[in-house]
Parts: C-alpha cells; structure tokens; sequence
C-alpha cells in the first residue's frame, strides 16, 4: 500500500502548470515574432510553441480525465478513451518533433534572408549613393547647361555682328538684334516672308560661287559683299558661315556672322585718299616750282620786249596772256600742294559766306537758281583762317553746284557748331549727284566732269588744300533724295582769345 | 516510437544549437536545457509505457483517493519504488516547459534591445 497523493497532486498541479507555460510560451513566440516578422527562426519557435501548447493541453487534459476517472472509480471508461487520448498525444509531441528538426533547415533559411537583406540593405544604400550622385550631377550639368545656353543666348543677343540662322534653303529662321539694325527689316518680317539670304545681297554679289562653296566646303570665310537695307541703302559687310549638322533632332542648318565693315572701309578710303592728296601735292609742288620760275623769265622778257613798240607786239601779248594763264595753274597748283604762307585770322564763316552769296547773287548763271540760307546758324561762327582762300573756297563749291544744277535749281547753304568743336558749313544742291565712282577722284587736281576748255580741274583740289591748311576736312558725298552735298568742318575758336594773326 | 522521434528531435536540437555556435546566448542555451529536460521526460515516460503498458510487469490499483497499490510480478520493491518515481513525470516536463518560456523571454528581450539600438520602434 502506497500512498497516490503524490502522484495525484504531481500529475494534476504538473497538467495546469504544462498548459499554463505552453500558453505563456506561445504567447511569447508570438510576440517574438511580431517583432521581426521577417524571421525565420521565429516563426519556427512559434510553430513549436503552437505544437507543443497542443501537446500539453491534449496531455494535460488526458492526464486530469484519468485521474478524475479512476478517482470517481470509473477505471473502465478511462481504458476505453486512454488509446484516443494516447493517440493525440503521441500525433502532437510527433508533430513538436517534426517542427523542431527543421530548426536547422529554418535557421539555414533565416541567415538566408539576413544575408540577403543586409546585401539588399547595403544595395539601398549604394542606390540612395548613386541616386544622390546622379541628382547632383544632373543638377551640376542643368546649371552648366543653363549657363552655357544663357551665355550663348547673351552672345547671341547682344552680339555687336550679325549672327544670322537659316534653314537649308538659306531661309532666315533666326537673327539677332544687330541683324535686325543691319537689314532695317523685321525679325517677324523676314520669318514670316521667308526671306533668303540671297535677298539681302546687293545685285552684282556673286551669290550661285558663294551658295556652292557653301554647299561643297560647307564654310565661306571672310565673303565680302554688299548688302541691301530695306530702306535700299548699300552697305559693305563681310560674311563669314558653316553648316550646322544639328544634333537631338535638329535638323540641317546655316549658321553666319554678318560684320558691318562699312565704317572700316570708308576709313580706309579716306586714309588713301588723303595719301593720294599728300602724293599729289608733293608732285604739283616738284612741278608747280620748277614751271613757274621759266614762266617768269619767259612773262619778264615777253613784259620786257613789249615796252619797245615792234611788229610782233600782238604775237607777244599772246604769249604773255598764255603764261599769266599758266602761271595761274601754277599758283592753284601751288594752293593745292599748301606751299607759301598766308596771314590767319578770326573769321566769322557767316559773314564770308553772306558776302560770297551777295557776290554770286549778281553773276547771270544764278538768275534761275534759288539759293536756300535758312540753315545758316544765327550768330557769330568764328574760325581762324585766311579771309580769301575761304572766299575762293566757298566760291568754288557753289559755283559747282550751280554747274550741277545746270543753272536751273535750289542750292541749299548751312552752317552750325558742332559738338566736337568743329564748325560744319554744307553745300547741297539738288543736281544729278556725284557718280559712284567719281567719289575717289574729286579733290585730284586736274579732274573734272566737264567738257574740255570749261574747266581746269583745279577747283576742288585747289578748295581741298586750303581746307587741308586750315586743319579742317572737306568730303562729298550724294544725298539720299537727289544732289550732291559738300561738307567743310573747320575747327571752332569761338572760346579761344583773339591773335592778332599768325602765318601758316 | 512517438517518444523516440521526439527524444531524437529534442536531441538534433540540442546539437543544431551547440553547432551554430547559439549556446553562449543565454536564450538559446534555456532553450538548450528545456530540450534536455524534454529527453529526460522522454525517456522517463519510455520507461514507464515499457514497464506498465509493454511488458507489463507492473501496474497500480488504487484502493481509495489516497491510497493505492503497486502490482509487481517480480514483486520488487526497487522495481516499485522506481516506477512509483516514473509516474511523477511532471517533474521534468513543467521544467522543460519552464525554461523554454524563460529562454523565448531572453530571446525577445535580447531581441527588442537589439532594434531599439538600431532606432527601429517595435
């Protein structure tokens, strides 16, 4: 005889505490699990806690049944469930038995997804790297992009030649403000006419030679033509172009730089002719110098035989006559070249000016010429100069001009001050104009326009000279409605105190 | 042969641990030991099916609430004496049970602390 109390009391308490740490556990798996729910070895604990809190109730439950059957005297039901309850005990620790020897497998497994998370982790990371690196450099090229096109478009724009874009067809598709000075057209204008470049060029420019290096070399450099503005002004420029292959989808194009070389050209003119005047004068000087000392003895002794009455006195008044007429080319000659020397004083061009037009208004070839003064400045313009060279000066050009109008026409007179401390005095007349290629010939001595024996061809250069003398400037030049214009600039000494004359 | 594969099991178990080097975690080495105690039940319940239910060289009657009687052919008091133990299994599978509840709460503890220091909210 034994006593059960312990047996009892150990499988009763022994069951409740099974059930009651199995669920504990279970609990505990679970929680465990919530906390990285991507673990594997986790998940498997919470499958051994689930099998065995199966385990252990089924058990447990087993376990209290028998006793309260044997102990209620019933040991007859108990043999007769026991093989049941057996049974799922046996399937349920089978089953914990199952699960835990897939621990390795689940650990196997679980370091698995840890490595590749990790390699997935550092992945991110690079990526968020290379991201980051990629949005900084495309936020670097943007700007650098965006200051390049900015500096392109401020070239483009404020460029002082004409940048110029066209399509294939030589069409304009794009032109800068310069362009748009140096056309006098607009830039809707040309677009929308689709104006070519062929149209701008002056007639006379070969443009099929230009068009063909453009289209064989792919590039003209330093192409002078004329231009024709829209107001039908000519203008000298130098292009200088390439085709444009295009890149992201553009397509085929011309690119130019239009240089306005007008000014430089005029300069360069004038430079020449001023070395061309030098030249001459120095050459009219060598001769004017070297004739008129024959002329002399030849008029003294012509003067000297004349004194005694003789039958060849009509024939050596002739030969006086002829040298006087010669030794007056010889003197515009020597006029011209700036030889001698002449008494300069204040002069006030307005008065010179009012007696050469009170002087002139008398001769005959006036009668039918209107003679404009109303742009003759009011007042005193004062210059230093010789009175009579002046004089002679200003009659040569409006007896010119009169010639220009053939005697019938308006001759304009002005004078004003200039800004630059120059005074201006201007000659226009409304005749047929200078000939374009008169222009580099005019102030040459001994070239005229008019017939043979009407004129020495001295009057210009004799008038450019004086004016050179004077440190002034004379040019000519054609006016846009009809006419020729002569412009003298002498320098203004309205501000200067009075000399009482200097010799040049 | 349920209690055999679970023994085995409970054994993988144990060298699966020791192998992946998870002892020196004081979760894993309770969890270690829960498995150790469950071999133990194992064997202890294999011992007592074997003496009552395979050779059935013993059984109890019980006489009243409190009392009871240890049949043995061999009447061997070492033989009662031992089963009388045998039937007291509790003992080493509430232990088991115990210790794995405690090797999960290390395990979740080690586990919060473990993201809490890489700044992730559980």
């Amino acid at each position: 005889m034994m006593s059960y109390v312990p047996i009892l009391s150990v499988d009763v308490l022994g069951s409740v505490c099974m059930v009651i740490f199995a669920f504990l556990s279970l609990g505990k798996a679970k929680s465990l699990r919530d906390l990285d729910p991507d673990n594997a070895v986790f998940l498997y604990m919470l499958w051994v806690c689930m099998g065995l809190t199966c385990f252990a109730v089924s058990r447990s439950f087993g376990h209290i049944l028998r006793q309260f059957l044997i102990l209620t005297a019933n040991p007859d039901i108990w043999h007769a469930i026991s093989p049941y309850t057996g049974t799922i005990n046996t399937v349920s620790f089978m089953l914990v038995g199952s699960i835990t020897l897939f621990f390795n497998q689940s650990w196997h497994i679980n370091e698995k997804i840890l490595s590749s998370r990790e390699k997935l982790e550092e992945t991110h990371v690079q990526l968020m790297e290379l991201n980051q690196t990629l949005e900084h450099k495309v936020v670097e090229r943007t700007e650098m992009l965006t200051s390049s096109e900015h500096k392109a478009r401020r070239i483009f724009e404020h460029s002082l030649d004409t940048i110029m874009v066209t399509d294939p067809r030589f069409r304009v598709a794009e032109i800068n403000q310069a362009g748009l000075g140096l056309t006098g057209y607009s830039k809707a204008q040309m677009i929308d006419e689709k104006m070519e470049l062929r149209e701008f060029m002056a007639p006379g420019v070969e443009w099929d030679r230009i068009r063909l290096q453009l289209e064989s070399n792919e590039f003209i450099l330093n192409e002078e033509v004329d231009f024709i503005r829209s107001d039908k002004t000519r203008v000298r420029v130098l292009i200088t172009g390439g085709v444009d292959y295009g890149a992201f989808g553009c397509g085929k194009s011309f690119h130019f730089i239009i240089k306005d070389i007008n000014e430089k050209k005029e300069m360069e003119r004038q430079i020449a002719q001023a070395d061309k005047m030098a030249a001459l004068g120095e050459l009219s000087a060598g001769v004017a110098h070297e004739i008129n000392n024959p002329l002399g003895i030849i008029l003294g002794y012509t003067q000297l035989m004349l004194k005694q009455p003789s039958e060849f006195d009509e024939d050596l008044r002739i030969i006086e006559k002829h040298v006087k007429n010669c030794k007056n080319v010889v003197s515009d000659l020597l006029s011209f070249s700036r030889k001698g020397s002449l008494e300069m004083t204040r002069v006030d061009v307005n008065q010179v000016l009012d007696d050469v037009l009170k002087f002139l208004s008398n001769h005959t070839d006036f009668r039918n010429v209107e003679v404009e003064t109303g742009g003759i400045s009011p007042g005193v313009l004062m210059i230093s100069g010789n009175e009579q060279e002046l004089t002679q000066v200003f009659i040569n050009l409006i007896i010119n001009a009169c010639h220009a109008v053939k005697k019938q026409g308006r001759i304009e007179v002005e004078t004003h001050r200039r800004d630059d401390g120059q005074v201006a005095i201007a000659i226009k007349d409304n005749g047929s104009g200078i000939e374009e290629d008169h222009f580099s010939r005019i102030f040459d001595p001994f070239f005229t326009t008019k017939p043979v024996g009407e004129g020495t061809g001295l009057g210009l250069s004799v008038g450019y000279g004086i004016i050179r003398r004077h440190g002034g400037d004379i040019t000519a030049r054609n006016r846009k409605e009809q006419g020729a214009a002569f412009t003298i600039t002498l320098p203004d000494v309205q501000g200067e105190p009075a000399d009482q004359g200097e010799a040049i | 042969m349920g209690h055999i594969f679970f023994l085995m099991s409970m054994v993988v178990l144990i060298f699966t641990i020791s192998n992946r080097n998870l002892s020196h975690e004081r979760g894993w080495r309770l969890i270690q030991y829960a498995a150790l105690f469950f071999i133990l039940w194992n064997l202890d319940a294999l011992a007592a099916h074997f003496l009552d239910n395979q050779i059935a060289v013993i059984s109890i009657r019980n006489v009243s609430m409190w009392q009871m009687v240890l049949e043995s052919e061999s009447d061997s008091s070492l033989l009662r004496f031992v089963y009388y133990f045998l039937k007291m299994d509790h003992l080493l599978c509430v232990p088991a049970m115990a210790l794995l509840f405690r090797g999960l709460c290390l395990l979740h503890r080690q586990k919060k602390e473990e993201l809490e220091a890489r700044g992730v909210k559980s």
